[in-house]
């Protein structure tokens, strides 16, 4: 299935055929860099390591944000406006936690920065308010400290004690 | 996570096929679930300090990304106390002694010495300050050993001092936080949780002011780095807790300036607020509702400096305003300096909004109304306010801790003032001075053809005025350089005139030493004497030149050198504006000066020599009636021209040297420079019209000779034997009145060029003379008749012109002279010598070879005995009738 004109094809780990358009394809650098240096497509592009639902999804954001400004470059201030989620990206990321980090892995292998922003933002998130406890069990974390550890790290930081 | 990998090695083979690496890629290493590291790093960059140390709680991994340093030196940097020069000290010297973290202090950069300043701004001051610090704890009564302890306190406290005692070492940067985070989180979370109030914890702990507003800005800064979500509603919190305090504070200190409590209330409420944040909002308050401002009206009123009558300025009145403006801001400045903190910047906005709101409105108002009614009154209002503001910016006391750049913004700030009147005032001064010369001029121009027909007259003595002259450009000079009056004196009771009046009476009297150039505008009375003696001098001078005020006038370019010096004193004021400003009033000045040389030289000047040049060239002596024994006047008329000419050209010079180039308005050797160029041209135009006038007077002083020599000169003179008194025997040696008359004439006409044209111009013009002279002479000789009785007399006044031409010092010319008293020798011989005679004729060296022999021979036939003695002459030459002998 060739791409014509402003159509491009990806094909997903699970070889489902995808329709995108060039702008939209090209919120991810990877894909955008791709087609620069190829010229016209003319085949189908393969995307391995992502399967069909996250590459739909990650394409329904490319394109909800296929306006958007080129990503700044990273200063300090731009870190900090962005750090609140608009509503649709709220939206966007409810969805289950396997799901969520499928999608981050997506972005960061496509190279989209919004949208892997927006993962890491929903990810910190979750861990927000969180005993360690809780934090391990959320990323399937192995607890590797000693009690003895443990106690010390407490000690170190007593000022992030609860209020 | 133990498993996290990097991301597809996208990109690390060849191009080949582009998606080959896309195809390699698989999934296999990924486990549900978990994330790569950098990914996981970048979600703990978007955690709360408290989250992020519970992510280090999770597992060593987790720990390690957490404590990254990196992570906590940022945070620091955000609140602006991280120095990375001391980080580096401390790496290199692995951990440094406190006194090197002191003296690392000192170095600390801009952001850091923000958080650092409170501190150090209280240290800083003496022990008065301490004790106005200790103030504000009234129920304690500190003593000063007391404050200090305070001051120790404050900078050692935990809570106060926090962002202050952060070190920067790295790999310490976590714990460094940690300990700022104790210290200010409370506050901080109490102000974000329960909305900004009286109650906030904050205000519950610390009572005193300063300690309250050193906190909240030391809470500024902490948020700074609270970047997780929800920072903007927890900043705005914040915010709005400070601008609360600040209001409190600010009111505080309001009413402490209005009650003049100032040592006190306002002192103290000031440094609260410099500690708040940097105080501009009391620098704010301080300059809009300042009394200098709001009182402007009580320091002078436009009215008061105009008068009403004359619509002249009034110079005391508005002297009387910068006077009392400068003890008014005197006094802000003295509250300024006790109340603000010395690192406060409060003089700049302070100094201009005088300018603005005081200086501005009034001059605007004074220039305004006086360019409608006045310009000339306009025109010294300008440069007299400017010259007085300049002043004043004088008498102001320094602002706190002064920088050298401290005079040149007051004086931009009466720049700014001044620079929207400036283009107006140059303008108006150019056209002033313009339109002053060419009146003065076109008036005594229409003066002199009212009275056209009575010009002929000319009653001149032929003087050497060489002395006078100099005198008259000695005191010229020195008035000169004397300043223009444009301020008067306010020192004395009775306020002098700008311009002084010239009063020749008795002013001349005065001793030249008593001049003065200094500068400065408050000495008047010095200024009385040299001008007046001037005038005393042009007075003498002008009943001298009298004869010349037909062609033109030496007080008309009296007054107009002083008008122009008038007028560029004023605008050389403005010089003092630098760049763009000051260029322009350059030009201006320049551009005055090339209006005095066009108006004074080429219309008044020039055209003078033109109308003498005319009068020259159409005088026939024949034609005239009566004669005047003492020249041929209008002869005697253009060279008192040329000396005049010469004086107002020097008077160009000597006002030029002073004026433009003293004041260094112009450069001399540029040739390219307008002013120069205009002077250059004048003089070139007046020597070709000098040069033009003597050609003619050499004319007209010829025919007066010629005139002389054929009516004076009587037929006995050189031959006495035809007269007809037979017993006269005696020899008389005395010259005859012809050749006494016409040396009389040239000389007086050559003695009255010395001194006044350069010394080349008068060498050609008495080698012309001599030359002409000459040439009479030999014409006149070859009409007379002279016996060998009469050759006496010859001699003797070929002697008298010889010494005459003597005087010349122009040896081309005197052999010449010399030719004629050997010539004259001829007629003594004897008849009976004819061979002498012959061989003097012959003689070609004896007279320089001026003639030739024939023409030896032709000056030999007016021998009275020619006859007799040529027979033998001609023998004794040509050897004719040698054989008949």
């Amino acid at each position: 299935m060739a791409a014509s004109g402003n159509l491009l094809t990806f094909v997903s780990a699970d070889n489902v055929h995808i329709e995108v358009e060039r702008d939209v394809a090209e919120r991810s650098l990877l894909i955008k860099n791709m087609l620069e240096d190829l010229g016209e497509a003319t085949e189908d592009i393969p995307i391995p390591n992502v399967n069909e639902p996250v590459l739909r999804k990650v394409i329904e954001w490319c394109r909800h944000h296929k306006n958007d400004p080129p990503a700044s470059t990273e200063d300090e201030d731009s870190r900090r406006k962005t750090t609140d989620i608009d509503e649709w990206d709220q939206k966007f990321t409810q969805v289950d936690q396997e799901m969520l980090f499928e999608i981050i892995l997506a972005a960061n292998y496509l190279d989209i920065k919004g949208l892997l922003d927006v993962g890491c933002k929903t990810v910190a998130n979750m861990i927000k308010g969180k005993s360690p406890e809780e934090i391990r069990k959320t990323f399937n974390i192995q607890n590797d400290f000693t009690p003895e550890e443990e106690d010390q790290i407490r000690r170190e930081n007593e000022w992030a004690e609860d209020r | 996570m133990q498993q996290a990998r990097t991301g597809p090695g996208a990109g690390a083979k060849p191009r080949k096929d582009v998606l080959a690496s896309l195809k390699m890629a698989s999934m296999e290493e990924i486990s549900r679930a978990s994330l790569p590291a950098e990914i996981m790093s970048s979600i703990l960059d978007y955690l709360s300090p408290v989250d992020l140390i519970r992510v280090a709680r999770s597992s060593k991994l987790m720990r390690e990304m957490a404590y990254d340093d990196t992570r906590w030196v940022q945070k620091l940097k955000r609140m602006g106390c991280w120095d990375e020069v001391e980080a580096r000290k401390h790496a290199e010297e692995a951990f440094g002694t406190i006194a090197d973290v002191q003296s690392v202090e000192h170095q600390e950069g801009v952001d850091t010495q923000q958080t650092s300043e409170p501190g150090s701004g209280v240290s800083q001051t003496a022990e008065a300050d301490l004790q106005a610090i200790s103030d504000g704890f009234d129920q304690i009564k500190l003593s000063t050993s007391a404050a200090i302890d305070m001051l120790n306190v404050s900078e050692n406290d935990p809570v106060l001092g926090a962002l202050k005692q952060v070190r920067s070492v790295r790999g310490e940067a976590r714990q460094e936080y940690g300990k700022v985070h104790a210290a200010l989180a409370p506050y901080y979370n109490d102000i974000v949780t329960s909305g900004a109030s009286p109650d906030n914890l904050l205000f519950k702990n610390f009572t005193d002011p300063q300690h309250q507003a050193q906190i909240l800005s030391q809470l500024q800064y902490f948020s700074e780095c609270d970047t997780s979500e929800g920072w903007y509603e927890r900043t705005e919190q914040l915010q709005t807790a400070v601008s609360m305090f600040e209001t409190a504070a600010i009111k505080e200190f309001r009413h402490g300036y209005e009650t003049e409590d100032i040592d006190d209330r306002m002192r103290k409420y000031a440094h609260v607020l410099y500690t708040l944040n940097g105080g501009n909002a009391a620098v704010e308050l301080f300059i809009h509702h300042n009394h200098l401002v709001t009182r402007r009206s009580e320091l002078g009123k436009v009215s008061d400096c105009i008068d009403p009558l004359t619509q002249r300025i009034k110079l005391e009145h508005t002297q009387a305003f910068f006077t009392r403006l400068s003890v008014a801001y005197n006094e802000e400045v003295s509250i300024i300096n006790r109340a603000f903190p010395s690192s406060v910047k409060v003089s700049t906005p302070f100094i201009e909004k005088v300018g603005q709101d005081v200086l501005y409105p009034l001059l605007t108002a004074i220039f305004d109304e006086l360019h409608r009614a006045n310009t000339e009154s306009y025109l010294t209002a300008v440069s007299g306010t400017f010259a007085q503001c300049l002043n004043l910016s004088d008498t102001l006391l320094p602002i706190q801790n002064v920088d050298d750049s401290f005079d040149e913004f007051l004086d931009h700030v009466v720049a700014k003032a001044y620079e929207p009147h400036l283009d107006l005032y140059l303008a108006e001064e150019l056209d002033h001075f313009r339109k002053l010369s060419e009146a003065a001029v076109g008036d005594w121009d229409r003066q002199l053809s009212e009275q056209a027909a009575s010009t002929e007259s000319f009653l001149m003595s032929n003087i050497n005025r060489q002395a006078d002259k100099r005198d008259f450009l000695t005191s010229f000079k020195k008035v000169i350089m004397a300043p223009v009056n444009i301020l008067p004196s306010f020192s004395g009771n009775k306020a002098n005139e700008p311009k002084p009046d010239p009063a020749p009476s008795d002013s001349s009297l005065k001793s030249p030493n008593r001049f003065s150039t200094i500068a400065s505008p408050t000495t008047p009375p010095i200024m009385e004497a040299p001008t007046n003696e001037l005038a005393a001098k042009a007075a003498v001078m002008k009943s001298k030149l009298e004869g010349i005020r037909s062609l033109f006038s030496i007080e008309v370019a009296l007054s107009l050198v002083h008008a122009a010096k008038s007028s560029l004193e004023r605008a050389a004021q403005f010089m003092q504006i630098k760049g763009e400003y000051g260029a322009a009033v350059k030009r201006q000045c320049e551009a005055i000066f090339v209006a005095l040389v066009r108006i004074l030289g080429n219309r008044h000047l020039i055209g003078g020599f033109n109308n003498a040049v005319d009068h020259l060239s159409n005088y026939r002596p024949r034609e005239q009636g009566e004669r005047d024994q003492s020249g041929v006047e209008p002869l005697v008329t253009f060279l008192e021209l040329v000396n005049v000419g010469d004086l107002i050209l020097q008077m160009i010079d000597v006002f030029y040297e002073q004026e433009l180039v003293g004041n260094k308005l112009t450069d001399r050797n540029d040739f390219l420079d307008p002013a120069v160029k205009e002077k250059k041209k004048f003089e070139q135009s007046l020597d070709e019209r000098v040069a033009a006038g003597l050609n003619k007077g050499i004319d007209v002083l010829m025919e007066e000779v010629d005139y002389i020599l054929a009516t004076r000169q009587l037929a006995t003179d050189f031959n006495p034997s035809v007269s007809t008194d037979p017993y006269r025997k005696t020899m008389d040696v005395s010259i005859t009145e012809a050749a006494a008359a016409v040396v009389d004439v040239v000389s007086s006409h050559t003695q009255m060029l010395v001194g006044s044209t350069d010394k080349s111009m008068l060498d050609v013009f008495n080698q012309e003379v001599g030359l002409r002279l000459f040439a009479a002479l030999c014409k006149h000789l070859k009409r007379q008749r002279i016996s060998i009785e009469g050759s006496l007399k010859l001699i003797s006044d070929m002697n008298h012109y010889f010494k005459f031409i003597q005087t010349f010092k122009n040896n081309d010319l005197l052999l010449y002279f010399k030719a004629f008293r050997e010539l004259s020798q001829i007629y003594l011989i004897d008849p009976s010598d004819a061979k002498e005679l012959a061989t003097i004729i012959a003689d070609a060296d004896r007279f320089n070879g001026i003639w030739r022999v024939e023409e030896v021979y032709e000056f030999a036939e007016r021998r009275a005995d020619w006859y007799q003695v040529k027979r033998d002459v001609e023998r004794a030459m040509y050897g004719i009738g040698c054989n008949v002998m």
